[in-house]
């Protein structure tokens, strides 16, 4: 069935490309330039009858106005019915990927708790982010998540957060959101690139990656009792660096830019577009920085004050990133420089 | 109640913005917005169309399902309308509608359009009616005022009818009538009278007793 129809259809092609040639008036497909043809030969053969016209109404293409101004001569654009059905499963998809990925950490919560220490500490640290490091982490982290709750207050608001505080209220909590989803994203895109930069060299893959995540670092095993030794970063927090960070955000730094931007003149049909990539972009990242978040704040002893003071203990390297361990013992990465205050005292009491 | 509608008779249309101009005067937009536009069909080939658009106060709404703070609502004439307290400005109703009636005062960088602006059906905003606040923000209330839409009254060629759609229907059905039975006699001949020289000459001033003296 498939290939006679496969067959005809190939007939037919093969038949249009050797009698296009032959004719003087070839198309009877809706090209604009060809309705107009179609039109003054039907104004000859039967005055009146307008159908070439109404056949171009609706095809969106470009018409004659008078009036300045972006895309002003399409009488109607159909590309927007299509942005507007594709909007809702895109939401409803992504809302629920981010409910799910939501209970899965509270559920891993509950069974696991956070990720400790099985030695005691050392009290001789290690400095594993210098400041500049952390200072790029710190940048790109805060704007993104900004920029991920914003987002997802425009999306969702209207039918999470309105019913609940009432038009005005929700109208100035969107206004605030859009005006800091714009002004954020820049900053966000500046601070990415700098962040890959700083970040690039120790995150490039090496074999011993394929162990961790044959055994997915140990992070099924309730007991803790797994090791999987990593270099700096193991193969998670790479996969994280290569897919979220250099991927996707890059997806949503230059589909938000053109959003951003609408002083360019850029038709509706391109921000529809970049719209939808960046939504679904969106909401995925957002959803994949969540493990991250978890992880880099209840779910692991010693993460957070890694990147909030950049110092970590050697029992903390030994256990999470053996390679890098033994090589910041063996002197083949430099130590780094000593904490600013003596090892057990966090930091001056605020 | 009545179903406010518009209806654009493109074989009357002659393209002389008189409705985009009467909008702008009527409701003092600014500069850079205009709530209706004429575009030309075939610009320049014989049987070019012309058709006037603004917003057609759809009955399913796209703008008013795609803003993410709800500012749309329809009044029980079936006007689309917004609130500019509520609007932020994100052009989503922009994107979405077909008919390019959402105006943005700027489309300035960060995403700085301004609150959205559009065709009321001159009918207003949420404010009081003929309230100082809602002519600033959306423009006159003629319907408040008893009267239909400036463009369609303005129209010279009565082109572009706006109104109770029952009446607007009952005056299209009976100039499709007059001007013929099937769609391949209607057109601007059969609405204007025919081209002179050929069949169909209207008999009237040569019956009328002295009519080709005066």
């Amino acid at each position: 069935m498939r290939s006679t129809i496969l067959r005809a259809a190939g007939a037919i092609a093969l038949a249009a490309c050797v009698a296009l040639p032959a004719l003087a008036q070839p198309s009877t497909a809706p090209a604009p330039a060809d309705l107009a043809k179609e039109q003054q030969q039907r104004q000859l053969a039967q005055p009146g009858n307008n159908s070439p016209v109404w056949k171009e109404v609706r095809s969106g293409v470009p018409q004659t106005t008078s009036l300045p101004g972006r895309e002003t001569n399409v009488l109607i654009q159909p590309e927007g019915q299509t942005w507007r059905a594709l909007r809702v499963p895109i939401a409803t998809a992504g809302g629920a990927l981010l409910a799910l990925v939501l209970l899965a950490l509270m559920g891993y919560y509950a069974w696991r708790g956070p990720i400790g220490l099985h030695g005691t500490p050392t009290g001789r640290q290690i400095e594993r982010f210098t400041p500049a490091k952390r200072m790029a982490h710190w940048a790109m982290g805060i704007s993104f998540a900004v920029l991920g709750v914003t987002g997802l207050v425009v999306t969702f608001g209207k039918s999470i957060l309105l019913p609940l505080i009432g038009y005005t209220l929700f109208s100035w909590l969107a206004t605030l959101s859009k005006s800091l989803h714009n002004f954020l994203g820049p900053v966000f895109a500046v601070a990415l690139l700098v962040f890959i930069v700083l970040f690039i060299k120790d995150n490039i893959p090496r074999g011993h990656d394929a162990q961790w995540l044959a055994k997915f670092g140990g992070m099924l095993d309730r007991s803790g009792k797994t090791h999987v030794a990593s270099g700096k970063f193991n193969a998670g927090e790479k996969a994280l660096f290569w897919i979220l960070v250099v991927v996707l955000s890059i997806v949503l730094v230059v589909t938000g830019l053109v959003l951003n931007f609408p002083n360019f003149d850029q038709t509706r049909a391109t921000m529809q577009t970049m719209n939808l990539i960046h939504m679904i972009v969106g909401l995925i990242a957002t959803a994949m920085a969540c493990f991250h978040i978890y992880l880099g704040t209840v779910g692991m002893q010693g993460a957070l004050e890694a990147m909030r003071y950049g110092y970590v203990d050697e029992q903390w390297a030994k256990e999470h990133h053996e390679y890098w361990y033994n090589d910041v013992m063996a002197g083949k990465v430099p130590r780094g420089s000593e904490p600013p205050a003596p090892a057990g005292v966090q930091h001056r009491p605020a | 109640m009545a179903r406010m509608k518009f209806l654009c008779d493109a074989e009357r249309c002659i393209e002389c913005n008189g409705c985009v101009t009467a909008c702008k005067q009527e409701h003092e937009i600014p500069w850079g917005v205009n709530r209706r536009r004429v575009v030309t069909i075939n610009d320049g080939v014989p049987g070019e169309r012309s058709i006037s658009v603004a917003c057609m106060h759809c009955s399913d709404a796209p703008c008013a399902a795609v803003c993410p703070v709800d500012c749309f609502y329809k009044t029980e004439d079936g006007v689309v309308l917004h609130d500019k307290d509520l609007c932020i400005g994100c052009g989503y109703c922009f994107y979405a509608c077909p008919f390019g009636a959402p105006q943005f005062p700027q489309a300035g960088a960060f995403g700085q359009r301004g609150k959205m602006d559009k065709c009321t059906f001159c009918a207003g905003g949420p404010e009081a009616d003929r309230s100082e606040a809602e002519f600033k923000k959306y423009g006159r209330n003629r319907l408040a005022e008893g009267k239909l839409p400036a463009c369609a009254e303005m129209c010279a060629t009565k082109a572009l009818l706006g109104g109770d759609g029952d009446v607007l229907a009952d005056i299209y059905r009976e100039r499709v009538t007059v001007r013929g039975r099937g769609g391949e006699v209607w057109g601007w001949a059969t609405a204007y009278g025919p081209a002179p020289g050929k069949g169909q000459a209207p008999a009237a001033p040569a019956q009328q007793p002295g009519g080709q003296k005066s």
